[in-house]
Formats: structure tokens, sequence, C-alpha cells
């Protein structure tokens, strides 16, 4: 028996939390140094930027100098030109990042689900992106679609589709659809993965049932596989999104932001702010909008979690 | 016996060096009307190729004994020290310097226990701020000449001035010493004082139908050979770089745009006061216009312009795919050295464009001949923000050896010139006249610098102000009017506290 069991109240009698604190004395001694190292290094930088949001960080003052400020910040962020703009390609980038690699990752996962010679060697080939180092990567399609000497932009004149280089990145329109296909390019395979992994759940006597029933295959996989594929999906998407908010070797590393802002996204936004101008507490005021944003995510991400939890409780 | 063709070079050489030393002089006049002299430990109003080349090799110099009046060699103590160092994409010997200054520090002081830390260029500063920020710091760091100011003006930095460390006041250029003073208090120690200069390949000119030899003296001129190479052979003319956040970009567009007259605030100004704006100036908006001329009206500039720094002209000049850049004088072993490695054709080419390789003074515009004085400086944290205390002993025994005669020519050897100005007397200095070419002309731009503002605002007004500047107007996202317009105001916002 346990010491919860023995502790237990007696039915219909209301315990206090103090009390159920008590009762479950052994359990939080448990999770202590757990919840101890989350305190240090979750709970105090929330905190930590929470408060230096408040404040204003002038190039001649030291930190501890900071003026308070009160929202101003916030106001400034969000009343500015530039986090509108900024947004626009946040939500541009994160959007369609998310899904065209969810919708490849489903593609390739339903094609390497079936049986066929080299399909081992064709899913290890299409993990090498994932498995590549980031920042490898964005140096490598940075020479690609180099505008004067990019391989990209020479095969595209020897073949004849231009006259001249295609200009990728130093260009206001093209920037972040090229900065896209490299994200794109990098994370299906994560949504390959886990939507593999999905598929693994279908029953096959589902699928061999709908087959006798007279169901082609687009609706074997819309009225069978997908709905088994409906709690994967959710986690890959939210997990694909939050990623792809906090997204920023690739913008970093290849255009910095530019040209222009044209390829600047909340998170090299905040990068820049911090460390470029050494505007801490403008940044902090960022990173807290960023912060709620993603605790949003997060909160839908836990519910799709756990789910399948509630309906068994 | 020298055919006709040798005896026109001769002469063109001649003639280009007398215009270079009349153009020094000139400025070098200018500079001093505007710059109290001290009896320099060189005769700066001399300032000339045959002059810097007369006292080189004059002066024996013994660092250890020196820098024993300073620090006893048998100094036990502990030492951390933060600097950029040499890259991979440096020359070799740089490299070499760097590890033998080392070697010698460890033979000179055996007993000081150092921690040294070799830290990428663009990094240093964000590294330094955050350590800064838990009061982790190094001993000792060595900045760009534009990073100082702002650990001045917050506090961080401790007064340092040469004879703390054995040397004189004199020793050292004026200019280099004003990017060190802040509120009248000296905070640091130039290590090395560079000048860029105008690099253009002979023979692409030539093949352009323009006289290889004669670089353009005016940046009108650049403009305009910029467009004639790129209509008659289709590569790119002037290296033009405006990449965001970086420190390339005000370091090869501000010549220009103080060359026509214009300034972030007043630094061109003899007796700046960092009070007015200049970047909404005629003269400032005059450069960018040249500059949007050459990217969008005569695409005469690698459209890979806004995400380049200097380093990625390196591979189209050494093809022979561009004709101009400005750089330092370690452009030019770096062409050798990717030349020594090139194979096949490319090495064919690359040898062609290492002998076609020119150094020229940057060009003037209507107002002025301007380069970037730059360099580095050293700078001892107080103890209360550095790791562990500060060896106050052991930081002094290597500023010292840092910024003697000796290292501060050895240690620049490709890229810079000494920033103790005893350097240029030195044999050291003698044998880079003899190995370096080119060294004379960048070292002779050195009247002609500017600093950038000794302000705290300055990195952010040159890295990211300047180059969003060049960026709103090359990308067509505003006018250039306008793109000007907006960089005063977020100027004026900055100074105005945020």
């Amino acid at each position: 028996m346990s010491i919860a069991t023995e502790l237990a109240p007696a039915p219909g009698r209301r315990v206090g939390l103090m009390q159920r604190v008590v009762n479950h004395r052994a359990d939080y001694l448990y999770v202590l140094p757990a919840l101890a190292v989350m305190m240090i290094v979750i709970a105090y930088p929330v905190y930590y930027t929470l408060e230096l949001s408040l404040f204003k960080t002038p190039a001649n003052l030291q930190m501890k100098d900071k003026v308070y400020v009160g929202l101003d910040n916030y106001v400034t962020i969000l009343t500015s030109q530039s986090f509108r703009d900024v947004t626009v390609n946040t939500l541009i980038w994160t959007i369609s990042s998310t899904l065209i690699s969810f919708l490849l990752g489903l593609c390739a996962a339903l094609a390497l689900h079936r049986e066929f010679a080299g399909r081992g060697v064709l899913r290890a080939v299409l993990l090498v992106p994932y498995v590549v180092s980031a920042v490898a990567a964005s140096y490598v399609w940075k020479w690609l679609y180099h505008s004067d000497f990019g391989v990209i932009g020479a095969l595209s004149v020897q073949f004849g589709f231009t006259d001249r280089p295609i200009n990728f990145l130093d260009n206001l329109y093209t920037v972040l659809p090229s900065l896209i296909v490299v994200n794109i390019w990098r994370e299906f395979s994560f949504a390959m993965i886990m939507l593999m992994a999905g598929l693994q759940t279908v029953p096959d006597q589902l699928l061999r049932a709908a087959q006798v029933d007279g169901a082609n295959t687009w609706q074997r996989f819309w009225h069978v596989t997908f709905p088994h594929l409906k709690g994967v999906s959710m986690v890959t998407l939210l997990l694909l999104m939050v990623a792809n908010f906090n997204s920023f070797i690739i913008p970093w590393v290849m255009t910095g932001g530019g040209p222009a802002g044209a390829s600047d996204i909340w998170i090299t936004q905040i990068y820049q702010l911090a460390f470029g101008r050494q505007r801490w507490g403008l940044a902090s005021a960022y990173a807290v909008i960023l912060f709620v944003v993603l605790m949003t995510l997060g909160y839908f991400y836990v519910k799709a979690l756990t789910r399948g939890d509630e309906a068994r409780a | 016996m020298k055919n006709s063709r040798n005896r026109a070079a001769e002469a063109g050489r001649q003639s280009r060096r007398q215009v270079l030393t009349s153009s020094v002089a000139l400025a070098l006049a200018a500079s001093m009307m505007s710059t109290a002299v001290h009896a320099q430990s060189v005769d700066i109003s001399k300032w000339s190729p045959e002059y810097v080349r007369s006292i080189a090799g004059t002066e024996e110099v013994n660092t250890a004994a020196e820098c024993s009046k300073v620090v006893p060699l048998d100094y036990k103590g502990r030492l951390t020290y933060w600097y950029t160092g040499p890259s991979d994409a440096e020359p070799e010997i740089t490299k070499q310097m760097d590890k033998e200054f080392w070697v010698a520090w460890k033979a000179t002081y055996p007993n000081i226990q150092t921690d040294a830390q070799n830290i990428n260029y663009n990094d240093l500063l964000d590294k330094f701020r955050t350590a800064l920020l838990g009061n982790a710091g190094p001993m000792v760091v060595r900045l760009q000449i534009l990073g100082g100011v702002e650990f001045a003006a917050k506090g961080y930095l401790q007064e340092l001035k040469p004879e703390d460390v054995g040397y004189k006041t004199a020793d050292f250029w004026p200019g280099a010493l004003k990017s060190v003073t802040y509120d009248g208090k000296t905070y640091g120690i130039p290590t090395n004082n560079e000048t860029m200069a105008f690099i253009w390949n002979a023979k692409i000119f030539k093949d352009a139908g323009l006289d290889g030899d004669k670089p353009p003296a005016t940046w009108d001129e650049v403009v305009k050979d910029s467009k004639q190479i790129h209509d008659k052979l289709g590569i790119a003319g002037y290296g033009l770089v405006a990449k965001q956040n970086a420190g390339n970009t005000p370091f090869r567009f501000m010549p220009q745009l103080w060359a026509y007259g214009g300034a972030a605030l007043d630094e061109a100004d003899p007796a700046p006061t960092y009070k007015n704006i200049g970047l909404n100036s005629p003269g400032a908006k005059a450069a960018l216009q040249a500059a949007y001329d050459m990217y969008v009206r005569d695409k005469s500039v690698p459209v890979s312009a806004l995400t380049n720094t200097q380093n990625e002209n390196q591979g189209p000049f050494i093809a022979g795919q561009l004709a101009m850049m400005i750089a330092h004088p370690a452009e030019y072993a770096k062409m050798v050295d990717l030349a020594s490695k090139a194979t096949g054709a490319d090495k064919k080419v690359a040898d062609a464009v290492v002998a076609n390789m020119r150094y020229g003074l940057i060009p003037e515009g209507p107002a002025r001949r301007a380069v970037v004085f730059g360099g580095s400086n050293i700078h001892v944290l107080k103890p209360e923000y550095v790791d562990g205390g500060t060896d106050e002993m052991a930081v002094k025994a290597l500023i010292c050896m840092w910024t003697s005669p000796e290292w501060s020519t050895r240690l620049n050897w490709v890229g810079s010139n000494p920033g103790n100005l005893r350097g240029f007397k030195t044999k050291w200095m003698k044998e880079r006249l003899e190995q370096i070419k080119f060294l004379d002309v960048t070292t002779s731009m050195l009247p002609n610098g500017i600093p950038f503002p000794v302000v705290p605002e300055a990195p952010e007004i040159m890295n990211i102000i300047v180059p969003d500047m060049l960026q709103n107007a090359l990308t067509g996202k505003m006018t250039v009017d306008a793109a000007a317009d907006d960089a005063a105001a977020k100027v004026k916002a900055l100074l105005g506290g945020l």
C-alpha cells in the first residue's frame, strides 16, 4: 500500500492544498531536483526578461543603471512599422515552412511506408538534410544561391531559363521564398519521421477491410489512414511551428535579415536589437511577445499530446 | 636597356609617386592644422612613402629589456586576454607571427599563467558585452578602434595611457589616441593603425580601354570606370560591399561619403563636437547616389553586394572577374596565397591577376580624400568586472610587450601598421617594406585617416544605421533622399537616448 493511499482522506472530505502537499511529500521530494534546475535555467531567465522589458538601456549606461520606462518598450514595438513588417515576414516564414514541410513529409512518409527495393537507402538519404548542421547547410545554400557566381544561377543561364543569374538573396521579393525553400529542405524529413511512426499505428486489418469493401486508394487514405494520423499530425505541425517561430540560423547566416530587412523575422530582430544595438529592454519586450505566442502554441501542443489521456480518463 | 613601354611605365610610376607624395603632404598639412602635434617619436610632418622607407631599420630595440623596467621578468602571476587574432582566411605569415609572439611571451614572462582567447572579429564585441553583464570579462581586451568608447562610457575600463607601460604619448599617432580618449581621459593604447588603399587590376583596365596604370582619381571616375568595365567586359567593376551589420561596409563606404563632403556626425571636421548629424547632408546624399548609380543604374558592381563582405570580393578578384576594390595591404599577400593554391587554368588566371594587381590612393571627392583611420586598441578592465580579479602587473607586462615597437610591428605584418610609431624605425619595418608590395602606399594614406565618431553609439551608427541606409537605397525600398533622411532620423533618435 502506498503512502498516498495510507494518508488518503475519508470520502467526501475536502482536502486543502497544504494537506495535499504534505500527503504527497515524497512525490514532491522526488521532483524537487528537476524543479530546482528548471527554476534556475527557465524561471529566472523568464522573470529577468520580463523585468528587463520594462527598462531602457542606453549605450552609455551599464545594465545596473538602466532606466525604468514601464510599458514604453511594448508600445514602441507594437506601434512601429518595422514590427508590422517583421511580423508579416515571420508569419509567411512560419506558416509556409510548416505547411509545406508537413505536406512533403507526409508524401515522403506514405511513399516510404510501402515495401520496395532501395527503401532503406532512400529513407537514409532523405534524412540527410535533417542531420546536417544548420550552419553548414546555410553556407552551402548561400553559395548555391549566390547572385553572381551561384551554381543554381549558372545552371539557369546555361540551360537558357534566364539570361543572367537569378538574384535570390539580394532582392527584396525573392529573398524570403528562397530562405523558406532551404528551411523546408532541412525540416521536411522531421515531419517524415514523425508521420512514418504514425503510419505504423494504422491497423492493417482496417485497411484490408476497407479494400474488401471496395474503397479506392484515396478513400482508404482519407477514411482510414488519415484519422489515425490526426494526433501525430497535430503534434508534428505544432512542433514545426514552434521551431519555425524560433528559427534563427538559416536567415541569420544566409542574409542577416537583409536586404533592407526583407528576411528579418522576430527572432533575428530580437538578436539584432539585443546584440547588435544593445537595446536589451526593447529586445526583451520583443522576446516576451514571442514567448506569449509560443506559450499559446505550447498549450495546444500539450492539449494534443494529452487528448488521448483525457479520453481514457 | 629599357624599351619604350618600360620607360613609359617608369614615367607613370614616377608621376604617380609625385602625385602620391604631394597628396600626402597636402593631407598632412591639413591634418596638422587641426591636430596638436607633440614631439612625436617620428617626424610625421615629413610623412611620405620615402620618409617611411628612410627611417625603417634605424633603431635597435630590445623588448624584454624595455618591459623589464615596467614588470620584472620573473614576475609570477595570472592573465586573461581576449583579442581578434589571425583567422583561417588570413595569410600564413600572420598566423606565424601570432604564434611567435606567444612563444616570446612565454620566454619573457615564463611565470605568468596566461589564458588568451582568439575570438572572431564579428563575435568579440557580443561575447565581451555578454561577459561584462556577468562581471566575467577578461583582464585585458583588444578591440577594434570603434569598440572601446562604448565600454569607457559605461565605466568598465580603467584609465590606461602609454606612460603606464613604459612608453610615451608621443610614441603614438595623435588620431589614434583620440580614439581611446573619452571625456578627456585615456582608456587604452593603440596597438596598430591602418588605412586601406585602392586596388585595381591593370589588365582589366586595359582590356576595357582604360589606362591600366592610372587608377580613378575621383569617386566620380570610379562610377564611370566601373560602368565602362562592366559594359565592355561583362564583369563587375567596383567591389561594392553593403552587407547589414558588418564592419566591412562602413570601412568602405565612409571614405566615399567623407570624400563627397558628408559625415555620420561631424567626425570629418577638424574639431568635431559629435553633436551634428551629417548623414542627410548634400555630401552624404551625393555619395549614396554614386553607390546607387553603380548598383542600380549601371549594374556595374556585384549583384551580391548586399550580402557581401570584402571576403566575398577576394574570389572574384583573383579570378579576374572584379576590377577594383578597397582593401588592406594584406590583400596582396592574400592574393599571392590564393594564386599559390590555384591549379590548372585557374592558376594561370590567378598569376596574371597578381602580376596586374596595383595599389593606389583611395580616390578623392569634391571635399577631400579620406580613409577610415582604423586599427585596434588594447584596454584594461576594472577589477570588479573581471572573472577572478585583475593582476595589474601581468596586465602591464602583456601590454608592454604587445604595444612594443617590435611586436606592434610584427603582429601586424601584412595587415596594418605599428601602433607604436617607433615600430616604423625597426628592422622589422624595413623587412616589411621589402617584402610587402605596396605597403608604402597604404601607409601613406594614414594622414588622410578619419577616425569614426568617438561616441558610445558609434558601433550602431556605423555597423547598422549606415549599412541599412545603403540597403534601403540600393534595394529601392526608399529613394536615396529618403534613405539618407531615415538614417539621419535614426541617428538623432539614438543620440537622444533611444
